[in-house]
């Protein structure tokens, strides 16, 4: 999945396929990519930020100190949050957060697209894909940041695109 | 802006280091138990930083990444590539040991010996450097949250395994540093790791990273 995710996020900055293994981490897999100068880097948002670096697009990774912690912490967040929710409720949680999280945003971090929308949209979209109509209600927020970035230029790649209706059709809580 | 720490929470160690090293004008809060500080999360979850202006850094390697970059520096990929070490490897095997060994009264030794594959990483890594830290030849917020994970269970080099020469070296070189033994007694006041034993007996049962949980 990581790799297919990165080999994705080449396409989206325009890079050439590299060479991509995986290694057993825990239950898990972790990705490596072998980079023509230097060591292999081993893990997805690392590999990830240096592909952004590659195709000379930094300002995905946020242009002042506090946008750049904050895309990295969501990073964090989607590898051990997103990816380690393991039951419904962990799911629910993850969900529930973010969508409280991103109620006053359009984008995870800052005022432009960044690195931390396309890899929380590319962890999620397994998640969204098994959500009822009901529930893509219920996490409104999260529903509205997510059709975004699916229909942002170049980000979607192979992933099939989930429809969101833009009327509730279900009586709101409130 | 705000940093909130909780009486007892390991994490506290790192982020209390990096912002003796690297930060300024920070504010800090020491909270008696784990309270809700970030609006937009439903659990608590501390350490925290508030940045005042309605954003908040709530993972321990943001906030000590905020410290860093903050001074001035960059983070280069190798020190990318140990902060998601950190977060997915050595975090929760260390969360486990610490947890085994404080709650539910396992030996050291024994929760020490269990690491021994994190350890040992960490030990080859610094093979054939020039420098005691893991990038480049100084201090960098690689160090500083690889040392903030280890430190409430480890305290003392001499905990160490015996032939991990260079990880003793490092271990004890970081510990060294005038703001990470302020840190430390910040935070433990010199009780040793018996003091995060209130906080993690909060907590779930840790699950280890091969997915066994550490009772029975």
């Amino acid at each position: 999945m990581a790799v297919k995710e990165l080999v994705a996020l080449e396409k989206c900055l325009g890079l050439n396929s590299g060479k991509y293994s995986s290694r057993a981490q825990g239950a898990g897999k972790i990705p490596v990519l072998q980079t023509n100068k230097g060591p292999s880097l081993v893990g997805l948002s690392t590999i990830a930020s240096h592909l952004v670096k590659e195709a000379k697009k930094e300002e995905l990774l946020g242009s002042t100190a506090e946008e750049k912690a904050i895309v990295q912490q969501w990073l964090e967040y989607r590898i051990s949050y997103i990816d380690r929710a393991s039951s419904k409720e962990d799911i629910r949680n993850v969900l529930n957060d973010l969508n409280h999280y991103l109620k006053d945003k359009v984008f995870v971090a800052g005022n432009t697209v960044t690195l931390a929308d396309i890899l929380i949209y590319y962890g999620l979209h397994p998640v969204i894909t098994g959500l009822s109509v009901q529930e893509k209600e219920t996490y409104i927020n999260v529903s509205r940041w997510f059709s975004h970035i699916q229909n942002y230029p170049g980000i979607r790649q192979h992933l099939p695109s989930l429809v969101f209706i833009k009327n509730r059709i279900y009586a709101s809580n409130h | 802006m705000k940093l909130f720490v909780g009486e007892g929470n390991p994490h506290g160690v790192k982020v209390l280091a990096a912002a003796a090293l690297w930060a300024e004008h920070v504010h800090i809060n020491r909270l008696q138990q784990e309270e809700k500080i970030v609006p937009f999360m439903s659990q608590p979850r501390l350490p925290a930083l508030d940045l005042e202006n309605g954003n908040y850094l709530f993972l321990s390697n943001a906030v000590c990444r905020y410290f860093y970059l903050s001074s001035g520096h960059d983070v280069c990929n190798l020190s990318n590539q140990w902060l998601e070490w950190e977060a997915v490897e050595l975090q929760p095997a260390f969360s486990a040991a610490l947890y085994a060994h404080v709650v539910q009264g396992r030996k050291k030794e024994e929760v020490i010996a269990s690491l021994s594959a994190s350890l040992s990483h960490l030990d080859q890594s610094l093979a054939g450097k020039p420098s005691p830290y893991l990038v480049k030849d100084a201090l960098t917020v690689a160090d500083i949250v690889v040392w903030g994970s280890l430190y409430p269970l480890i305290e003392d080099a001499s905990s160490l395994p015996e032939e991990m020469k260079l990880l003793k070296h490092w271990f004890q070189t970081v510990s060294q540093l005038e703001q990470c033994q302020k840190a430390v007694s910040f935070l433990m006041k010199d009780g040793g790791s018996s003091v995060f034993k209130p906080y993690l007996q909060k907590q779930p049962v840790p699950i280890t990273p091969s997915g066994k949980p550490t009772c029975n």
